[in-house]
């Protein structure tokens, strides 16, 4: 869709990815083009296909289809790999090494002998700043540095493409900032620099054009002029389908099921609180990585050291907690890749599928996964398949299922629809909806204000370890509006 | 996706692909050795040997599997076979103690064995590769220093000791009794052991539970599945069961020698890894094991009787070993395709 001058040649260009990973198209038909001298953001929500543009940059996997040229020509980043510098926000060298041997590694003078830190160039060193880290173990040195060292490694290989994939979210506000003049100075060097973030407010500030990912495609391509925080925000948005008419709001029942009081967090991940969730209820915990909502979430069901009361009917302290099923965001710690479909939904079971002498019952297992599966409309071709073979939102489902197989009071759930296609992101919202209108409850912790907005009743905003506000969703009428009550909460 | 429907069918087609192949291996390697060893190995007396040895290592092959299916290792089994048949061995010859009374300090030995390295596994979570390496060692000590090293035998107690003719014969039962057919007790233990764990590890939801921890730890303790108290017991299993043949063994040889389990560590992990368990977890069935001993229990009996000598024998099982799971690997690798 974007038809960038044909005649110029530089760059990188991206035409007609897709990439396929079994039943799911994380890529669909994404065309790009990233140009020396500028900084390319690249926007949209988890799952969007962001990471599998990065990892396919990174040759880390290779696409479906489609073509990538450089400079006019076409060109593998498989057999180029020393041109690509990824920073991630871990970097991945190596923190047993000194800075000066991980700027080595890969461009070693010997094949057989160790290399000499006094080996690197001093010059570089200077300009990165690291002289004084040089000798220094990379694991025992901020973040911030090992970020500069996996720059500078890049920049000892003369490297020309460099991708930022969300380098900052651990960084202090000055580390950051120090972070964006070093790409700015890369893009005047007129390397090609790519700025994958979430954090829009940077994306507007530093980047000469923003590319917004949805569902495998480029949606829309926002040009230098019309780049704000705001505009970047209501194409993310409205990208994602606003299913949430077809939900049936709480607020008939409104008995407390679970209080917290004086609930706080052993290594202060967050501070003190007080919150009530309601039975009928879907509450959403909002807040960015780091902001100590995760570790609200989990703690919730015992999954943070805390402090303080717990209560839920008549249940106190670690009662509670043992009852509240719990979801992880990331389907590697939420499945058993080496069980079927059936046996990951019945995993969790114990009484329900116990025969007296302590063996598992085939026939009610069964019976429950087959139920489960059906209601949960999981795509596979029975409970024996492999669970590996499923797609992305089908394996969630099969996660969450799992949870609701226990008939919890209550679940919680971290970004129940993290890298989850649309038509299984409203079934997973709907069939939650369904448990908490039994007179269960449920809490999510999200990042992306759109799922708060097509899924929950009540948001808590967290920011810096405190809720600053809890807002009522159903009182909103689109998720831009709510973006922004969001936002002023975090700001207040 | 597979489009196959009957995903049934085609899982029990993988795990009989395995079967099959081991079965074939077994077929071989005994036509192999009927042939070269001019019909000396198919003789009643030298299969009935073979199946001997094969069913102590099975027993302990059986606990190793519990573990190994948990993702843990443990490395001490050796020396608790060792300890297991001293600490009998002393208390009943040297001490004086009931022949029941000594059979039971000697698991319970090895339970403690077991509770040991599951502490230092699952609450002081160190690797189970080096809590289980440092217990073998510290389990040897215990060994010499309770046996003094001596070799012990209750045909011939020390002076002033009379050892009950009724506890010598039973003892001697324990594995030497011939049940009618000709069928040697120890292999009915063994058989008895491996029903035990076929039932535990594949019909018990223990064991379901043992798989499920294998195969994705993080999500385990995230569903609230007790890991702790699962390794623990897979953990003591595994002593109790290396305890269990070393009593097994005493008896057959009328001796307990402390060093007696220094061998067993190899041939135990080849079996129990040609027979299908991953050293990753989440994977070990008692079938497979069970073959992978009687694989190995051939190989280890007919390159004897070919007089090959020691030397070429450890040569020839590490091969073995070896290019067992090379091959089940690329199989494997080829069946997902």
């Amino acid at each position: 869709m974007i038809s960038p001058n044909s005649s110029d040649k530089s760059g990188i260009r991206l035409e007609h990815l897709r990439k396929e990973y079994g039943d799911t198209i994380a890529l669909e038909d994404l065309n790009l083009v990233a140009r020396p001298g500028e900084i390319l953001g690249i926007a949209g929500p988890n799952g969007a296909g962001k990471s599998t543009m990065v990892k396919i940059l990174a040759s880390e996997t290779n696409q479906t289809s489609g073509t990538i040229t450089l400079n006019g020509a076409p060109w593998d980043p498989r057999e180029h790999k020393k041109q690509v510098a990824i920073v991630h926000q871990e970097p991945q060298l190596f923190a047993n090494l000194t800075v000066a041997e991980n700027i080595l590694v890969g461009i070693e003078k010997s094949k057989y002998v160790r290399p000499k830190s006094s080996q690197v160039d001093q010059n570089l060193l200077n300009e990165v700043g690291l002289a004084e880290y040089a000798h220094r173990r990379l694991g025992s040195l901020p973040l911030a540095i090992q970020q500069r060292t996996e720059i500078a490694h890049a920049l000892a290989r003369s490297a020309d493409v460099f991708l930022f994939d969300e380098p900052n979210s651990a960084l202090t506000e000055e580390e950051s900032s120090e972070l964006f003049e070093w790409m700015h100075k890369l893009a005047k060097e007129g390397k090609i620099v790519f700025l994958v973030s979430h954090r829009l407010l940077e994306l507007a500030a530093h980047c000469d054009r923003v590319v917004v990912i949805i569902d495998g495609n480029v949606k829309v391509e926002i040009k230098k002029n019309e780049l704000t925080e705001e505009r970047i925000s209501r194409e993310l948005m409205t990208g994602v389908a606003n299913k949430r008419a077809s939900l049936t709001h709480a607020g008939k029942n409104t008995k407390d099921l679970l209080q917290v009081s004086d609930w706080k967090h052993v290594d202060e991940a967050f501070k003190p609180l007080e919150l009530s969730i309601m039975q009928g209820e879907i509450l959403a915990v909002i807040g960015v990585e780091g902001s100590g909502g995760r570790e609200i979430v989990r703690s919730l069901a015992g999954f943070a050291p805390t402090t303080g009361d717990i209560a839920m009917q008549e249940s106190k302290g670690s009662a509670v907690t043992k009852q509240v099923a719990f979801v992880s965001g990331d389907r590697s710690s939420s499945l058993f890749s080496n069980l079927s479909v059936g046996e990951n939904l019945y995993v969790r079971l114990e009484n329900r599928i116990k025969t007296k002498l302590r063996t598992l019952s085939q026939s009610r297992a069964r019976a429950i996964a087959e139920s489960a599966k059906s209601e949960f409309l999981v795509r596979a071709a029975s409970i024996d398949t492999p669970i590996r073979s499923l797609s992305g939102g089908n394996q969630q489902k099969v996660a969450i299922a799992s949870a609701l197989a226990l008939k919890p009071q209550m679940i919680a759930l971290e970004e129940p629809t993290r890298g989850v296609d649309i038509s299984s992101k409203a079934e997973i919202y709907k069939l939650v909806r369904e448990y908490v209108s039994q007179g269960n409850a449920a809490v999510f912790y999200c990042t992306e204000v759109s799922e708060v907005f097509d899924s929950a009743d009540r948001a808590a905003v967290v920011f810096d370890g405190k809720i600053k506000k809890i807002l009522d969703v159903t009182k909103f009428n689109d998720a831009e509006s709510l973006a922004g009550a969001i936002s002023q909460a975090t700001a207040s | 996706m597979s489009s196959n429907t009957n995903q049934r069918g085609q899982n029990f087609k993988q795990s009989f692909g395995r079967t099959a192949g081991l079965l074939g291996a077994i077929l071989l390697v005994v036509v192999l050795f009927a042939i070269t060893s001019h019909g000396l190995f198919l003789k009643p007396a030298n299969l009935l040997g073979l199946l001997r040895y094969m069913s102590s290592l099975a027993i302990v092959g059986f606990g190793l599997t519990a573990v190994l299916i948990t993702g843990e290792i443990d490395l001490s089994f050796g020396a608790v076979y060792g300890l297991s048949s001293m600490l009998s061995g002393v208390a009943w010859i040297v001490w004086g103690w009931d022949l029941w009374q000594s059979i039971l300090l000697a698991l319970c030995g090895a339970a403690i064995v077991g509770l040991f390295n599951a502490f230092f596994t699952t609450i002081v979570k160190i690797p189970s590769f080096i809590a289980t390496l440092g217990a073998s060692t510290i389990v040897f000590g215990v060994d010499l220093l309770v046996s003094k090293s001596n070799t012990l035998s209750p045909l011939s107690p020390p002076n002033g000791r009379v050892i009950p003719k009724s506890e010598l014969k039973f003892f001697s039962e324990l594995s030497n009794h011939v049940l009618p057919g000709g069928f040697p007790m120890q292999l009915l233990w063994m058989l008895l052991a491996a029903f035990v764990f076929w039932y535990l590890l594949t019909k018990s939801l223990f064991g379901f539970h043992l798989k499920a921890i294998g195969g994705n730890q993080v999500a385990a303790e995230f569903a609230k599945i007790k890991v702790r108290k699962y390794k623990m017991w897979a953990f003591i299993i595994c002593s109790v069961a290396a305890a269990s043949a070393a009593i097994l063994d005493s008896s057959y040889i009328s001796s307990m020698q402390p060093d007696s389990g220094a061998g067993l560590l190899f041939p135990t992990f080849a079996a129990v890894v040609i027979g299908g368990a991953s050293l990753i977890g989440g994977r070990g069935t008692v079938s497979g094991t069970l073959m992978g001993c009687l694989l190995l229990a051939i190989l280890a009996n007919g390159l004897a009787l070919l007089g090959s000598g020691a030397f070429l024998q450890q040569m020839f099982v590490g091969a073995v070993t070896i290019g067992a799971v090379v091959l089940d690997q690329t199989t494997r690798a080829r069946r997902k395709e």
